[in-house]
């Protein structure tokens, strides 16, 4: 479980994340929406510590750690540990192949050999579709490619949440079929996913819950059934934008 | 032409002798040492106590500030009033590796600054320690930037070295200045002068492309 109650985050005077609460299940794949500006990438980027909220609490898997004081690298690098993040530019090493992109950080972490690592990250190469790209560089790679690399990368160390910002928004639209693919046979397999996006079509298909950020508030937190289907007059503006139907009417 | 031919037959093992005892192994060395330097110039500056950066950055702006002749003058002439006695080779090598180390710090600098944001965001999530950050993420993709900048810095290194003839070592134009001044034939001296730094530099930037397409063999614009 994945629990964040009163954070709040600002950069300089600006106050972006006001008082968040969440709770997610394991098992299930949470699609965070809201306009552009709203706080989905900071929240995002919150859970996994690339930010540091000045107040709140986050917990995952029963560690806990709570916002305000000085954290320590070793905190840090405990709470880290449940998640990874994919992110919208990919940010794969351009100096090593796909397989060593995804090899390395089990290897580093010391969680496996350098021999069970590399069998882990072929392993994952097929799962996300590229064994013929195993020796590749990054940059011989299309995007999509690229991307799905980055997925088994962050896999590659387990975690217990992975965290995807806008993860197809810098691809062409039959790329981002391919990546796509990956997440929802990922959701099936009931791992617990935390997905910024604005790929309607996949939020309405996958997800088990949605959290609106407007303004950095939660404005809703609930099944996505009910999100779609809700009247309120902020989310029908919204997903009108995406010329999304109500799914009540 | 004859006379010009016998005279580089006759004065090219002098010149040959000079770059070898002198030019070279000064800019070797003086290179070695300055990537030493621009290494812990570069460390010092990313350093979070702020004293050891202003100590980095007032180095590096002394020694691009001021000519490499002044700083020449400097160590050899000035420093004895101070009790600081250098032999000739002692202060050249001082001199060329502080003053080319400031160049290589800032090439290590810019290196490092043009490292995307997003390399370090993906080490973090993976939680590498801050050294493997380093030896996975950093210095290699910094070696691959730094490769053309650095090559620049030594040839002009090895161009700077010409400056030590003012204190007293007879590099390769020391030599070739002598010898001009002896035969009265400044053309043809400094001529077959120039056609020597013409072939170092050559062979170095061979070697320099070379290694950039060694290292850049993982970028698809170099394949393409
Ligand atoms: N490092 C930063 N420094 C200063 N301001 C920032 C920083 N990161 C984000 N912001 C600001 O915080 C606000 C929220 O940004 P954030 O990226 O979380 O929004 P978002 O909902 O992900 O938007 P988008 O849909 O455009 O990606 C924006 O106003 C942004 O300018
Ligand atoms: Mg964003």
């Amino acid at each position: 479980m994945l629990s964040v109650e009163g954070l709040s985050k600002s950069f300089g005077n600006q106050h972006i994340l006001k008082d968040i609460n969440l709770q997610l299940n394991d098992g299930e794949t949470t699609v965070i929406l809201g306009p552009s500006g709203s706080g989905k990438s900071t929240l995002l980027r919150c859970l996994n510590l690339l930010e540091t909220p000045e107040q709140g609490t986050l917990t995952i898997e029963g560690d806990r750690l709570q916002f305000g004081g000085k954290l320590s690298d070793a905190q840090v690098r405990t709470m880290r540990q449940h998640s990874a993040m994919v992110f919208q530019q990919f940010n794969l090493f351009p100096n090593y192949t796909a397989l060593q992109n995804v090899a390395l950080a089990p290897t580093l972490n010391g969680k496996l050999s350098k021999s069970e690592s590399q069998q882990l990250a072929r392993d994952l190469l097929v799962k996300v579709g590229l064994e013929h790209r195993i020796d590749s560089y990054p940059d011989l790679l299309s995007g999509g490619q690229q991307q799905r690399v980055a997925i088994a990368r962050a896999l590659a160390v387990s975690p217990d949440y992975l965290l995807f910002d806008e993860p197809t928004s810098a691809l062409d639209p039959e790329l981002e079929a391919e990546v796509i693919r990956v997440l929802i046979d990922l959701a099936r397999e009931n791992r617990s996913l935390v997905v910024v996006t604005h790929n309607m079509a996949f939020a309405q298909k996958v997800a088990n819950k949605i959290i609106f950020l407007d303004e950095g508030r939660v404005a809703f937190d609930g099944p996505a059934g009910d999100f779609f289907a809700s009247d309120q007059p902020r989310i029908r503006q919204f997903l009108n934008i995406f010329d999304v139907v109500s799914s009540a009417s | 032409m004859d006379r010009y031919l016998s005279l580089w037959a006759e004065s090219l093992p002098q010149l040959l002798m000079a770059t070898l005892k002198i030019t070279i192994p000064l800019s070797i060395i003086a290179f070695i040492l300055s990537i030493v330097i621009g290494i812990v110039a570069q460390g010092l500056r990313s350093s979070r106590f702020k004293p050891l950066q202003w100590v980095s950055n007032i180095y590096v702006w002394l020694f691009r500030g001021t000519p490499l002749l002044v700083q020449l003058f400097l160590i050899f002439y000035g420093l004895p009033k101070l009790g600081i006695t250098l032999d000739g080779w002692t202060a050249a090598i001082v001199a060329l590796s502080l003053n080319t180390g400031a160049y290589v710090a800032e090439t290590f600098r810019a290196a490092v600054a043009s490292i995307p944001r997003g390399q370090f965001e993906a080490a973090q999530t993976l939680n590498f320690t801050k050294l493997q950050t380093l030896r996975h993420v950093v210095i290699p993709q910094a070696v691959r930037i730094a490769l053309p900048p650095l090559g620049n810095d030594l040839i002009d290194l090895v161009k700077g070295t010409s400056l030590v003839s003012t204190i007293s070592l007879i590099d390769l134009f020391q030599a070739g200045k002598q010898i001009a001044a002896r035969t009265f034939e400044p053309l043809a001296m400094y001529a077959e002068v120039a056609a020597v730094y013409l072939v170092i530099f050559t062979v170095l930037s061979i070697l320099q492309s070379y290694l950039e397409k060694r290292s850049n063999r993982y970028m698809r614009s170099v394949h393409a």
